[in-house]
């Protein structure tokens, strides 16, 4: 009980303030209030004033405040003192007891409802408590709603308006006195006029009923008539004119979209500008990955992505493609149509050109269009092949089923024009294969030319924007791919191996296309061949690996931004080149095509960032080296894995006999890569190329680092010695370059390395360090923790002090309200007895009175 | 009471080893052996099926040598086989008719035993040792006079050391009983005897006779261990253990002039890794050292170049040119011998000393840049580390990489002679470390990164070598690959052919397109 006291006491007070603060011109002080009486007021002088401290206390009412202290304690403390002992009293245990008037709002009145509920809840049996349905009644003046919505009469509507009383008529002849035909006498009249009354209401009850009858048959026949209703009403619509063209004109104005254009067309020029910046930010990205700073030597900022991104890989294509599609409402009103016929239109266009136009013409602005496509691709492609899926999955390679989808593969048709002669063989829609087997055994169907326009078509049909699943397929297809190139050149003959090379270069854009479906994914793949490749390498590590290993440094060359610092897939592949190039024996022709050509891929990496694998240079040396004819017992040194001596150490030497002027300038051949034989042709072309490749390094890419005078140095002495008379012309030549580029970075002059300058040290600045609130405490330093805890304990002294006040002042409160009492009841109690004095007295008075009158008499 | 415990322990050893051995034998074998073990009276015919058996080279070898080694170690426990040892005294034992056979038999079963030491196959090989070895155990242990069964030993060697092909499984397994000290004394007794005729004609006998002495470790944790083959009763010596090898390598000295070079090789091995230490007077070696240092280059130069270092430590005996022998062991074939790693760890030892004239170290570390430029990976990483090293002990150096303001300005060609093989004429120390500077351009990250140091402040501490020497080109690539952070940047312009877009080379020499 006396915790709710409590309670209760502090609810009043609350109360009080929170009436107090509610309203903001409570403090302000009225014209007619009562003024602050100066001698009221109590002045703390203050002996010296400093700055910054907040004195609270210069001044205060102590009359005043003892005044409110006292008054609140009577309501409170007094109030509990007077109902103290007491056996029954009023308790008011509602939320808001001390609210009153408009004080009491919904939100009170709301919340009390809900306790309300709340104990009845807790006081009904369990059985209840998951009784979902509100049980309970709700009642107005006594009467559930229920009731009262049940006798509500609907039909009660206007009957209020009718008047009760008694109408003009009767009262102007009965109040005042009436016409002629007054009836004789009063009491008759007014039975007359009770019983028309009585009459006329009945009458009108009658009516009521008629009509509420009428009404109640007319709803239960509507709803058979409403079938009709509808019918009638289609009718009509159907029955409605054809628009004509000013409807027409403004239905489109009404349906046109209302918003901004986000997107005006772009002309040519806008476009180069935006592509232009685009590959410069791009170039700007490659070259910071490409030096990678020292700080950090392994940054990899994440290109931007929006946060709509869907991570699906595409953050490396063209931004810009994706925000062609506008969504607009197409002329009845269908929501989602693209309004892409801008792509389409030009194109119609472009093509109806070419066939006027002439030739040249023509095919550059094919050319143009083919790259824009291969940009739009992701948009275009679905847009395409929606219907491609459809089909595919209904009726699968049926060809006979492509006629009445001549739209689908329109953008391709047109494209791919010239060649459709040929590929009328393939399917437009081809299903993704299952497995590797079924991979090749399709791409088997076709020539190389057709296999490439299938692994296209695949890609479009199985693009994973269509269709969640194609993200796998399409991954498993690029494996597919990679499998089938190893396949390929896994056991390439002479015969075949230039074809094969064609299909990879043909199968490139789509390889690219590919891997910018899901990077991470099939990059993965494409490392864990690398490293597949590299640990069968590293069994043996003086063979050669295999020459399809070869042709996926080149994929690597083709589709990664090789010149980065470190790149996953870069910098394992250059690790495994050098270790090829520095250990695998150099014994055939094969050895030193393959040693050849991953030196030129090497370089291919390095193209860009001119980055240097060592094992390169010794390569060259080898090849230079084994050009030497050497006679018995002769060594030239030269490193490993070229040999010094014996027959493997002039693989490239030309017999002083043979005849090789006639030769003319060569490529490298793709057949070199699959011979053992060497024959006096590979050798002139071996050393011709050597020597192309050195002016080139020397010149493109090494020629400007420091230091690169120790790379070109080794050279001149084996070049030195190259028999160069029996040598065709251009070798001649190419070699007089060479000697030239490597004499010029032999020579090259470099400043001793220094330091670069420091930069001067900025002297340490000082600030003024500013304590956001000084008060002139100077506490010691504590910890933000501790200072915490000191401030709270520090508040929690303050706090207790002030309550043992109010405690004392409480009990001091209570003590005066005995006294008083106690002074009061002692007040009383004299009176008492002052009276019962007073009355004895009298008494006593009126007896002696009559004692004395008795003796009086007896006398 | 320790006698217990040892036989407990070695029990304990013993079981995963028979149930092992179990595993490997048939079980029609096991039948036919336990048959032969209850039958009371030897059924020496059964001995000799068990015995030719292992003559039929498509049977299984392995058990069939198990399924002998339990059957005979039974029958010594049971007499019925006298030791080698007291073969000629046997008479007075009861006479016994299977005794005689049982007796061909154990002899034919050993000489097919060693027969099998060389076998082609590696298990065979090793179980045909395992099983001799504890045969012997078994002859010492029932033998009436308890004395080493040398004779056995003598034999196994001979079959090791006579064997065409170096038997390399038969060794290994040979090296684990060379742990017990018994069998170390016993084979350094027997091996001056065995020592092939001439190292020169004969040189796969000679590479086998040092691969024995290869595994006969003297060292202290051998010594400290106490292991005997045979029981713990056995003395060992370390004095007259350590004479018999002064012996032998005597033998080994004498011997060798104009060897094979891989014999050569060998002998330096075991010279360095176990016989040295024990030697009585290595300053004997000397002659011997330098004779290799100066004939040979590469590997051999190259251990002997070592032996010398540890004859400088102990010996106290000068060498001049050491430093100069060791500047010219650096050149690029050296990253294609075996040794490469040895080599880096004596230059380092070599270099440590912070006395030495800066001239000689810019040297060293003006030709160590050189070839990191020529070098597979790992080393060019481990020797541009070891530069930085060599410029923290020797600060005089640090001139290599910051010159002073008014040399600073001045292009020069590098001042360096690359062919100077006196590394104090070389004239390094007017050079520049320009080699660095290229290799910042390496390939490799790593390598990039490692040549980095002379942009920046040099480390506190020196680099630990130790931790690179035994790293591998494939280790780089397995590093390189597990690397966590993995962002496959692409190239951003579309290939439509075999040619990149841009920079394309390798359309430009091949004729592909």
């Amino acid at each position: 009980m006396g915790v709710k006291a409590k309670k209760s006491n502090a609810d009043a007070v609350y109360s009080k303030k929170a009436g107090k603060t509610s309203n903001p011109f409570d403090t302000a002080i009225s014209q007619t209030s009562k003024r602050l009486n100066p001698f009221d007021v109590h002045v703390n002088k203050e002996k010296f004033k400093i700055l910054g401290r907040i004195c609270k206390h210069d001044r205060g009412l102590p009359g005043v405040s003892r005044a409110k202290a006292l008054k609140k304690r009577a309501e409170t403390i007094g109030k509990q003192y007077e109902v103290k002992h007491k056996t029954n009293k009023f308790r008011d245990h509602r939320i808001g007891k001390h609210l009153s008037g408009e004080q009491l709002t919904e939100s009170v009145m709301n919340a009390r409802y809900l306790a309300e509920k709340l104990s009845q809840v807790r006081a009904s049996n369990k059985a209840q408590k998951f009784n979902l349905n509100d049980d309970e009644l709700l009642t107005h003046r006594g009467q559930t709603l229920e009731e009262i919505e049940k006798y509500r009469d609907e039909r009660s509507d206007d009957e209020e308006l009718e008047d009760e009383g008694l109408d003009a008529e009767f009262t102007s002849a009965a109040h005042f006195g009436g016409g002629a035909d007054a009836p004789q006498d009063r009491q008759t009249a007014i039975e007359e006029m009770i019983s028309e009354q009585k009459r006329r209401k009945i009458e009108i009850a009658k009516d009521k009923d008629e009509v509420h009858d009428l009404t109640e048959k007319l709803d239960a026949n509507y709803k058979d008539l409403l079938s009709l209703v509808a019918k009638a009403t289609k009718d009509e619509q159907i029955a409605k004119p054809p628009p004509d063209d000013y409807d027409k004109l403004l239905k489109e104005m009404i349906f046109e979209p209302r918003g901004s254009v986000t997107d005006k067309l772009i002309t040519p020029e806008e476009l180069a500008k935006q592509e232009a910046a685009r590959l410069e930010q791009l170039e700007n990205e490659r070259l910071r990955r490409m030096k990678a700073d020292d700080e950090q030597p392994e940054t990899n900022v994440q290109p931007h992505r929006s946060a709509d991104d869907l991570d699906d890989g595409y953050f490396a294509t063209g931004v810009e493609d994706d925000a062609d599609d506008t969504l607009a409402y197409d002329l009845d009103g269908n929501l989602g149509t693209h309004l892409n016929s801008k792509k389409e239109n030009p194109k119609g266009q472009s093509n109806d050109k070419s066939d006027e136009g002439s030739d040249d013409e023509a095919d550059e602005e094919d050319d143009d269009e083919e790259e824009e496509e291969g940009s739009d691709s992701d948009s275009e492609s679905e847009a395409d092949n929606l219907s491609d899926l459809k089909a595919s999955d209904s009726e699968p390679d049926s060809e006979s089923e492509q006629t009445p989808q001549p739209k689908k593969t329109k953008s391709k048709l047109q494209k791919s024009k010239v060649s459709e002669a040929v590929e009328t063989s393939i399917p437009y829609t081809i299903k993704m294969p299952k497995t590797y087997e079924d991979f090749a055994a399709l791409l088997a169907k076709y020539t190389p030319a057709q296999q490439v326009t299938v692994v296209e078509r695949i890609i479009k049909c199985n693009h994973p924007k269509l269709e969640g699943v194609n993200r796998e397929d399409v991954v498993k297809l690029f494996g597919f791919l990679l499998h089938y190139i190893k396949d390929m050149f896994e056991d390439a003959s002479e015969l075949d191996i230039g074809s094969h090379f064609k299909l990879v270069s043909q199968l490139m854009p789509q390889l690219h296309d590919l891997v910018h479906l899901n990077i991470d994914r099939m990059s993965n793949t494409l490392l864990d061949l690398i490293k597949e490749k590299y640990a069968e390498y590293r069994k043996n590590h003086k063979i050669y690996p295999s020459l399809d290993t070869l042709i996926y440094f080149k994929i690597v060359s083709n589709l990664y931004s090789t010149s980065d610092f470190r790149h996953p897939l870069a910098t394992p592949t250059y690790i495994f080149m050098q270790h090829m190039l520095s250990r695998a024996r150099v014994r055939t022709r094969q050895d030193i095509a393959m040693g050849l050509f991953v030196v030129t891929i090497a370089l291919e990496f390095g193209s860009r960032s001119k980055r240097l694998l060592p094992a390169i240079f010794n390569f060259l040396q080898g090849i230079v080296h084994m050009a030497i004819p050497k006679r018995q017992q002769e060594r030239v040194e030269i490193a490993p894995p070229f040999e010094q001596e014996g027959p493997f150490s002039k693989l490239l030497a030309i017999p002083a006999t043979s005849d090789t002027k006639a030769l003319q300038p060569q490529k490298l051949q793709p057949a070199d890569l699959v011979t053992q034989t060497i024959d006096v042709d590979f050798k002139v072309r071996a050393l011709d190329s050597t020597l192309c490749l050195l002016k080139q390094i020397f010149k493109e890419q090494m020629g400007e680092h420091t230091g690169a005078c120790y790379l070109a140095a080794p050279f001149l002495p084996l070049i030195e010695q190259l028999p160069m008379n029996l040598y065709p012309e251009h070798v001649q030549e190419h070699c007089a370059e060479a000697t030239t580029t490597l004499k010029s970075v032999a020579e090259q002059k470099m400043k001793p390395l220094a330091p670069p300058d420091k930069k001067p040290k900025a002297l340490r600045l000082l600030e003024p360090r500013f304590e956001m609130v000084y008060d002139d405490k100077r506490r010691p330093k504590m910890s933000k923790q501790k200072e915490e805890r000191a401030k709270l304990l520090h508040k929690i002294k303050r706090e207790k002090k002030g309550a043992i006040r109010e405690i004392r002042r409480d009990t001091a409160f209570v003590q005066d309200l005995k006294l008083k009492q106690q002074i009061q009841s002692d007040n009383e109690r004299r009176e008492k007895v002052k009276r019962i004095y007073q009355e004895a007295s009298v008494q006593q008075g009126e007896l002696n009175e009559l004692a004395r009158a008795k003796k009086r008499k007896k006398f | 009471m320790k006698q217990n415990n040892l036989e407990n322990k070695s029990a304990n050893k013993q079981a995963p080893e028979l149930a092992a051995k179990r595993a490997n034998v048939p079980a029609a074998l096991q039948q036919k052996a336990n048959d032969f073990l209850n039958s009371n009276p030897v059924n020496t015919k059964a001995l000799k099926q068990i015995v030719n058996l292992l003559e039929n080279p498509d049977s299984n070898a392995v058990g069939i040598m198990y399924v002998l080694e339990v059957i005979f170690r039974n029958l010594l426990k049971r007499k019925l086989i006298s030791t080698a040892e007291n073969k000629t005294c046997k008479s007075n034992a009861k006479p016994q008719e299977p005794n005689a056979t049982c007796q061909i038999q154990y002899n034919k079963a050993w000489s097919l035993l060693l027969a099998n030491l060389g076998n082609a196959s590696k298990e065979e090989a090793g179980t045909a040792l395992k099983v001799c070895m504890q045969l012997i155990a078994a002859e010492a242990k029932h033998s009436r006079s308890k004395d080493w069964p040398v004779t056995r030993l003598r034999s196994i060697l001979e079959a090791l050391i006579n064997a065409e092909a170096t038997p390399t499984a038969a060794l290994a397994e040979f090296a684990k009983f060379t742990r017990c000290l018994d069998v170390l004394q016993f084979t350094y007794q027997l091996l001056p005897g065995l020592a092939p005729k001439s190292y020169v004609d004969t040189p796969n006998l000679a590479f086998n006779y040092l691969a024995i002495i290869n595994l006969l470790d003297l060292g202290k944790t051998v010594l400290n261990d106490k292991q005997f083959h045979i029981g713990p009763e056995s003395t060992f010596d370390y004095d007259r253990t350590r004479q018999l090898l002064n012996k032998v390598w005597n033998g080994i000295i004498a011997s060798c002039n104009g060897v094979d070079e891989k014999v050569h090789r060998q002998v330096l091995v075991v010279l360095l890794e176990r016989i040295l230490p024990h030697l009585k007077n290595p300053i004997l070696l000397t002659d011997f050292l330098m004779d290799s240092l100066h004939q040979f280059d590469g590997p051999i130069a190259l251990l002997a170049l070592q032996g010398i270092f540890t004859l400088m430590q102990k010996q106290n005996i000068t060498y001049p040119d050491v430093y100069q022998k060791l500047y010219n062991m650096f050149y690029p074939r050296m990253f294609y011998n075996k040794y490469k790693a040895r080599l880096f760890y004596l230059a380092d030892i070599f270099l440590t000393s912070t006395h030495l004239p800066e001239n000689l170290v810019a040297a060293f570390a003006k030709r160590l840049a050189r070839l990191a430029l020529k070098s597979p990976t790992e080393d060019a990483i481990i020797m541009i580390r070891f530069i930085c090293n060599l410029l923290l002990r020797h600060t005089g150096l640090q001139r290599l990489i910051c010159a002073t303001g008014a040399a600073s300005a001045v292009e020069i060609a590098d001042p360096y002679d690359e062919t100077e093989l006196d590394p104090v004429k070389s004239g390094a120390l007017q050079s520049s470390l320009w080699e660095l500077v290229l290799l910042q351009k390496h390939a490799v990250p790593e390598v990039a990164n490692a040549a980095k140091f002379i942009t920046k402040s040099l480390p506190m501490v020196e680099f630990d070598l130790s931790s690179l020497l035994e790293t591998k080109e494939c280790n780089i690539f397995d590093d390189e690959v597990k690397k966590e952070v993995k962002q496959f940047t692409m190239a951003y312009e579309r290939p439509t052919n075999f040619a990149l877009p841009q920079y394309d080379i390798v359309t430009k020499y091949w004729d592909i397109l």
